[in-house]
């Protein structure tokens, strides 16, 4: 490790950090941290997304989806390989961890239980994944981070666009078609929102920020989130609680609910006349929702099971 | 994408009689996930031709796609973003 001295300097001087012996064990700590959300979030959306492409209106579509999928398992394999480069054990990371101590957003543990959620989550998710990764291509201060997520980012159009193609055309068809597309977005958008955590109000420090693993602050992402999501919906005829305010000849977008507020993940339904704290949004975060255990087993199960034969078979 | 579909080598032919189009093209993989996308790019931007009043696009698998129809441009375009052609 270099002495906190130099580490200091170029982190302050915008320098690139390359490996391991340039950096102190706390910004290795932290950076693994944000790798791990990374890698968590890029792999748990592949279950929940393959339970609803399986819902694919056509062949076509259900192509679409399943690259989608396999580009999320390979941005999760790229967060995972440099986890590895940095002393973890991947293995031990994806197969061997308890549910429910995967750190990806709780809108994942929220069944997707068919095609326009499918498409609504390509659309605001992954508008939400491009806002955070984004904001770490452009100024991470990891290097093999950074140039890795070169390709992320293209990648993450293509989603985008085939959540935002779909969503104008179910909106566009209107009747019971439109109405399902409307109730995916109402309560799929809050989750998209508080997916940026607590508000900068109350997360006074950010080791984030000052190791510039990151560059925008919770609010900054979340509003850029809400510039992009908001004039999309309102331009093909979606209802969103969001609307756009002009204050010192800047755009500011203001929720028009309580933030945060109860949410029933069961009946995927928002309370908002019940404004909550975030104490409570942390514990439902923390007791996680209700497809965590089944997305996780999806992948984990089969892994030990076959390890198991593997072996068995090895040894006879 | 950071290329263009002519830069990619996937347009055959292309041809216009009376403000019809005709545009003969084809995809990298038949499994391509962005095919409906690409349909509707080409339709959506030759319809906004001054003259062009339909466009009407087939989908041919032969001669098959090889990285050997690229254009110098095109192999560029994608290796600066990190693919090998």
């Amino acid at each position: 490790m270099g002495t906190q001295a130099e580490f200091d300097q170029m982190i302050k001087s915008g320098e690139l950090i390359e490996s391991t012996n340039e950096m102190t064990p706390d910004y290795l700590k932290e950076l693994k941290h944000t790798l791990i959300v990374s890698g968590d979030t890029e792999l748990i959306s592949a279950p929940a997304y393959y339970l609803a492409a399986k819902r694919a209106p056509s062949i076509n579509a259900f192509m679409t989806g399943i690259a989608i999928i396999q580009d999320e398992l390979a941005h999760a394999h790229i967060a995972y390989h440099i986890l590895e480069e940095l002393g973890e054990d991947q293995e031990k990371l994806i197969f061997s961890r308890d549910p429910k101590s995967f750190r990806y957003p709780y809108a994942f543990d929220v069944p997707l239980d068919s095609w326009t959620e499918l498409v609504v989550a390509n659309g605001m998710y992954d508008q939400a994944g491009f806002c955070l990764l984004g904001d770490i291509h452009d100024k991470c201060s990891y290097g093999p981070w950074k140039r890795g997520l070169n390709k992320v980012m293209a990648e993450e159009n293509f989603h985008l666009r085939n959540g935002r193609t779909w969503m104008k055309r179910i909106s566009a068809s209107g009747g019971s078609a439109k109405d399902e597309l409307q109730r995916a977005v109402d309560w799929m958008f809050p989750l998209s929102v508080e997916w940026f955590g607590l508000p900068d109000s109350m997360k006074m420090h950010s080791t984030q920020l000052e190791y510039r693993l990151k560059g925008l602050t919770n609010d900054q992402l979340r509003q850029w989130w809400l510039s992009t999501v908001v004039p999309y919906c309102e331009q093909i005829g979606i209802k969103v609680p969001a609307h756009k305010e002009v204050r010192d000849g800047k755009d500011v977008w203001e929720l028009d609910y309580p933030f945060p507020c109860d949410f029933d993940a069961e009946a995927k339904r928002w309370d908002f006349k019940h404004p909550s704290s975030w104490d409570d949004v942390l514990v439902r975060w923390r007791a996680r929702g209700p497809r965590n255990i089944e997305m996780v087993a999806m992948f984990q199960e089969e892994f030990h099971k076959f390890r198991k034969t593997h072996h068995k078979n090895g040894a006879g | 994408m950071p290329v263009s579909l002519v830069d990619l080598g996937v347009i055959y032919g292309i041809t216009e009689r009376e403000g019809v189009v005709e545009v003969d093209l084809t995809f990298t993989a038949m499994g391509c996930p962005a095919s409906e996308f690409i349909l509707d790019d080409v339709r959506e931007r030759l319809l906004r031709e001054v003259g062009v009043r339909e466009v009407r696009v087939n989908v041919v698998w032969d001669p098959p796609w090889t990285v050997a129809r690229m254009t110098e441009a095109g192999r560029d375009a994608l290796e600066s973003w990190g693919l090998a052609v």
